[in-house]
């Protein structure tokens, strides 16, 4: 156990948050509910059933007031408490700070025992205030508390900064501006002892005044400039006004453009979404300067000054005799604020520390330092342990999903909280009764996960047998899977001509599906001409086999005669598919040039087998046959050849019934063809898929080798490491037997060697030379002529780098059809 | 007990500011009166985003919800929502100034969603009666 408090936490009148002390260094908590944020608004939140503390009862803050509680620091130590309307019951500003104390408990994750904590309050604070805050954290469950002021805190989060062990004797001042209050502090150190010598404080400034200023005094009248409204500030600002709503989209904007200014010197708001009184839409956008913004907030930091002048006058001091003004707040992040401050005191600005969490940091240190006086009594109280037997669907398609638990053990003063993992949702703090039901919310296509955490009446961890609550909402509840991969055919670039597949779906994935690809196009088609088309079609098999052997499950066609307008050559086509889980597939292609969108639904139980694509996927499956069997036979490879000569007669006979097949056919024949020509294919591909594999190896063995030898003279880590990575894969890539796959990682390993080689002068002089004496067929010859010249000058001062640009910049300005003619001259490319 | 792995993820600002401004520019092309296929590049973009922007892995992306006429309580820590009217039962969200951004990644074969960030929205009482 830890011999010394080390947490400290900043109960503040609108924000807490809490901080430990651990190893030399604080740690700010971030709200587990709230993405990250450090701190907890100090409101609390409640409803017949359940306690919320922080945002969530922040929200309702100004339209629930009966439920909601907020502020209540300043209502600490009075006799004063709060009516609750939904729970007909009056909750002291003690019992309400505890709430707050035990939501920052949950803050902690390391697994500590939150027993002894100092609390910061405010330097106003008298005896009783004073000690009800204590009291707040007896009955939030702390064993010891302790009590420090907050601009002693702040003051402490500088010297630790500082790593000043012992201030210098002398005083400062502690200027804390937030979202809703002011204080200032005069601070004493004598002898290593830091005392709060004086203090003034408003508590209705802050930060929210400044958001609502902007909205009144600059966005209102600018709104009024332009359009007409008969009361537009009222219709804004009543609960019951038409554009209430827009009202508070404008104080986020200007919250938004608040911020911005702390760090430019102009931000927009944009307004827009409603309409003036004659129709208008309001759609504009207003430009603030930051001077602008500071001429509105003047006069309240003037009123800040003032208190701050009291102080100094009240104790008979001159600005020379104050160090510095310590700036503590959110609000103090505006350049305005630590300006006018600094120049009208005279006094410089300090604004080294974190304003957000200067306080907590501030108390850690201080925690740090005080011993715990915790009896082992109060350790050893017995620790319940409750056993709880859920039951949910653990699949859903629904947007909620009932959660159904019974409970067993001691359950007196317990009260439970589920959270979703996303942090999306939270149900609040709960009564624990044997029996719960909640509906949780389920976020679309994922898995949900959710944990239920049961606290005691102080919020410390029960430990309970649930597991972690996992409700899938993703695709594929209970959906089957598809039974072969779906395949789009695309042209294979490698071999001209010839055509390979392109992996959609795969094997085994769960329906329905929906996947876009893009593409594009290699060629151009012309309006009106129906010669020129683009074909899309889907088969089913496996993506690695020749794309004749697979099934035909969908076929689109678009022809020149169908688009509104010509299409060129390198515009995109988006393809989408999706197949519904009774396996309906739908294919819709969109050329993106012709804003044009063309879509067919296909149905499994139907065949789309159109003849004349049947009849030249045949013609180019003869075609290679023969080839296949004339390499064979040249190679020696009598066994091949044996093979596909096997395969000659039936592919004869298949050919001479597709060439007799009329396109409008209405027998059964063409599919009948179909599955011979699949079978035929099928075996091709068998017989010469070691020839293939060989080759590409071959190839693979030849880049790589090339590629290390690069590496070795030129390399540098990052290229090393994909190299190694790509021969780590070496046993896995060769083990699929997939020519394409092999191919794929050959085309890696070149593109590393480009890299290389566009950086080695040896090369970068090649291209150059190749340029200059290609130098009459470029498009611009007085670019051409000024790059040679710079490019010249490169070499001679051998600046790589610039010879490098210019070399692109002259491949630029080669005619199109030469351009690919220099890279593939030179070896590189994509 | 067993406790679920929390996953926080930051992604950088700039990826946000993106998202936001494409839901914005949905927004809009939502209220255009003129036929046009906006909504198409809308939806490649955020395909993009979600399937090929973090490059080297389709399993993981950005997408963004829009809250827009859903129903709204102080459970859905998933939106930060300012109360304009009257009443605060029965709450619908009746503007949205910014999605809910998830970060989608793949564990296991699940498919698990991060929130990266809350919706900012305004909410109103469906029993406002204006």
């Amino acid at each position: 156990m830890e011999n010394t408090i080390n947490f400290g936490i900043d109960l503040g009148t609108t924000n807490s948050a809490v901080a430990k002390f651990v190893k030399g260094e604080v740690i700010i908590y971030s709200n587990p509910q709230d993405y990250g944020r450090n701190t907890l608004p100090s409101v609390v939140s409640y409803k017949k059933d359940k306690i919320t503390v922080g945002n969530k009862a922040k929200e309702f803050l100004e339209k629930d007031p009966k439920s909601v509680v907020g502020v209540f620091k300043r209502k600490m130590g009075t006799a004063e408490s709060f009516k609750i309307k939904s729970i007909n019951e009056s909750k002291t500003p003690i019992e309400l700070s505890a709430q707050v104390l035990k939501e920052l408990k949950t803050f902690v994750n390391t697994g500590d025992t939150l027993d002894a904590v100092v609390i910061t309050i405010p330097a106003s604070f008298d005896t009783i205030q004073s000690n009800a805050t204590k009291e707040a954290g007896i009955q939030a469950g702390f064993k010891q508390v302790v009590l420090l002021q907050e601009p002693i805190a702040a003051s402490l989060a500088y010297a630790n900064m500082k790593k000043e062990r012992e201030m210098k004797d002398g005083q400062w001042l502690v200027y804390d501006l937030g979202g809703g209050t002011f204080d200032v502090a005069l601070i004493k150190i004598k002898e290593g002892e830091m005392k709060v010598l004086d203090h003034e404080g408003d508590n209705f400034l802050g930060g929210a005044d400044f958001d609502n200023m902007i909205v009144e005094k600059l966005v209102i009248p600018k709104i009024l400039e332009k359009y007409s409204f008969s009361n537009l500030e009222d219709e804004m600002k009543s609960a019951t006004g038409k554009f209430n709503a827009k009202y508070y989209v404008l104080l986020r904007r200007a919250e938004e453009a608040k911020i911005m200014l702390s760090s430019k010197t102009s931000a927009e708001i944009v307004i827009d979404g409603f309409e003036d009184k004659e129709g208008n839409e309001v759609d504009m956008e207003i430009v603030i300067t930051r001077s602008e913004f500071n001429e509105l907030i003047k006069p309240n930091i003037d009123g800040t000054i003032d208190m701050i002048k009291k102080i100094i006058t009240r104790n008979s001091l001159k600005p020379i005799d104050v160090q510095f003004t310590l700036m503590v707040g959110g609000s103090t992040y505006i350049p305005y604020v630590r300006s006018r401050v600094e120049e009208v005191l005279q006094i410089p600005a300090n604004c080294e520390i974190d304003p957000t969490t200067a306080v907590a940091i501030g108390a850690a240190y201080y925690a740090a330092t005080k011993p715990k006086e915790i009896t082992k009594d109060d350790l050893n109280k017995k620790q319940t342990t409750i056993s709880i037997k859920a039951s949910y669907n653990k699949a859903s398609k629904e947007k909620e999903e009932l959660f159904a638990a019974r409970i067993t053990g001691d359950i007196t003063g317990l009260s439970y909280r589920i959270l979703r993992q996303d942090s999306g949702y939270d149900s609040g703090l709960k009564k624990l009764s044997d029996r719960i039901n909640e509906d949780l919310p389920l976020v679309d296509g994922a898995y949900n996960f959710f944990t239920l955490v049961v606290y005691d009446e102080q919020n410390n961890l029960i430990e309970t047998d649930i597991e972690p609550i996992g409700i899938n909402s993703g695709f594929g509840i209970s959906g089957q899977p598809i039974p072969e991969d779906i395949c789009l055919e695309v042209d294979d670039y490698d071999n001209p001509g010839k055509t390979r597949l392109e992996l959609i779906f795969q094997k085994n994935s769960i329906l329905p599906l929906r996947k876009q690809v893009t593409f594009p196009l290699n060629k151009g088609m012309i309006k009106g001409n129906e010669d020129d088309f683009i074909i899309i079609n889907i088969v089913e098999g496996s993506h690695l086999a020749l794309p004749q052997s697979n099934k035909g499950i969908g076929f689109l066609k678009v022809t020149g005669k169908q688009i509104k307008r010509d299409v060129a050559k390198g515009s995109d086509v988006e393809i989408t598919l999706s197949i519904t889980e009774s396996r309906d597939l739908t294919i819709s292609i969109y050329l993106n040039m012709a804003d044009q969108e063309f879509k067919q639904t296909f149905n499994p139980k139907v065949r789309h087998t159109p003849i004349d694509f049947l009849k030249d996927d045949v013609l180019t499956l003869s075609e290679s046959l023969e080839l296949e069997i004339q390499e064979a036979t040249a190679k020696e490879d009598y066994e091949t050849a044996g093979a596909l000569n096997k395969l000659k007669k039936e592919m004869e006979a298949v050919s001479e019934e597709t060439e007799n097949l009329t396109n409008d056919d209405v027998t059964d024949k063409r599919y009948q063809l179909e599955d011979k020509k699949r079978k035929i294919a099928q075996e091709i591909d068998s017989a010469t898929k070691n020839k293939r594999i060989q080759q590409v190896k071959a190839h693979y063995f030849e880049v790589k080798e090339d590629c290390l030898k690069m590496l070795d003279e030129n390399g540098n880590d990052h290229e090393r490491k994909t190299y190694n990575d790509i021969v780590a894969q070496e046993n896995a890539f060769f083990a699929t037997n997939s020519p394409l796959k092999i191919q794929e990682k050959s085309d890696e390993m070149h593109s590393i060697l480009s890299k290389i080689k566009w950086r080695t002068p040896d090369f970068l002089i090649g291209i150059f030379q190749w340029c200059k004496n290609n130098q009459t067929r470029m498009n611009e010859q007085t670019q051409a002529k000024s790059l040679i010249d710079a490019g010249n000058f490169a070499v001679e001062s051998q600046n790589w780098e610039r010879l490098s640009e210019i070399n692109s910049g002259l491949l630029n300005l080669m005619p199109k059809g030469a351009e690919k003619e220099a890279t593939t001259r030179i070896g590189f490319g994509l | 007990m067993q406790e679920i792995k929390k996953v926080t993820v930051k992604v950088p600002q700039a990826y946000l500011d993106f998202m936001n401004q494409i839901f914005e520019i949905e927004k809009k092309s939502a209220n255009l009166k003129e036929e046009n296929s906006i909504q198409r590049n809308l939806n490649k973009i955020k395909v993009i985003l979600e399937e090929e922007f973090f490059k080297g892995s389709s399993t993981i992306g950005l997408t963004y919800h829009n809250p827009l006429g859903e129903s709204y309580s102080d459970t859905r820590t998933d939106c930060e929502a300012t109360i304009s009217g009257t009443g605060v039962e029965n709450l619908e969200i009746i503007e949205v100034i910014k999605p809910i951004i998830f970060y989608a990644y793949q564990e296991n074969e699940k498919v698990i969603k991060v929130i990266v960030q809350p919706a900012v929205v305004i909410v109103q009482s469906k029993n406002s009666n204006f």
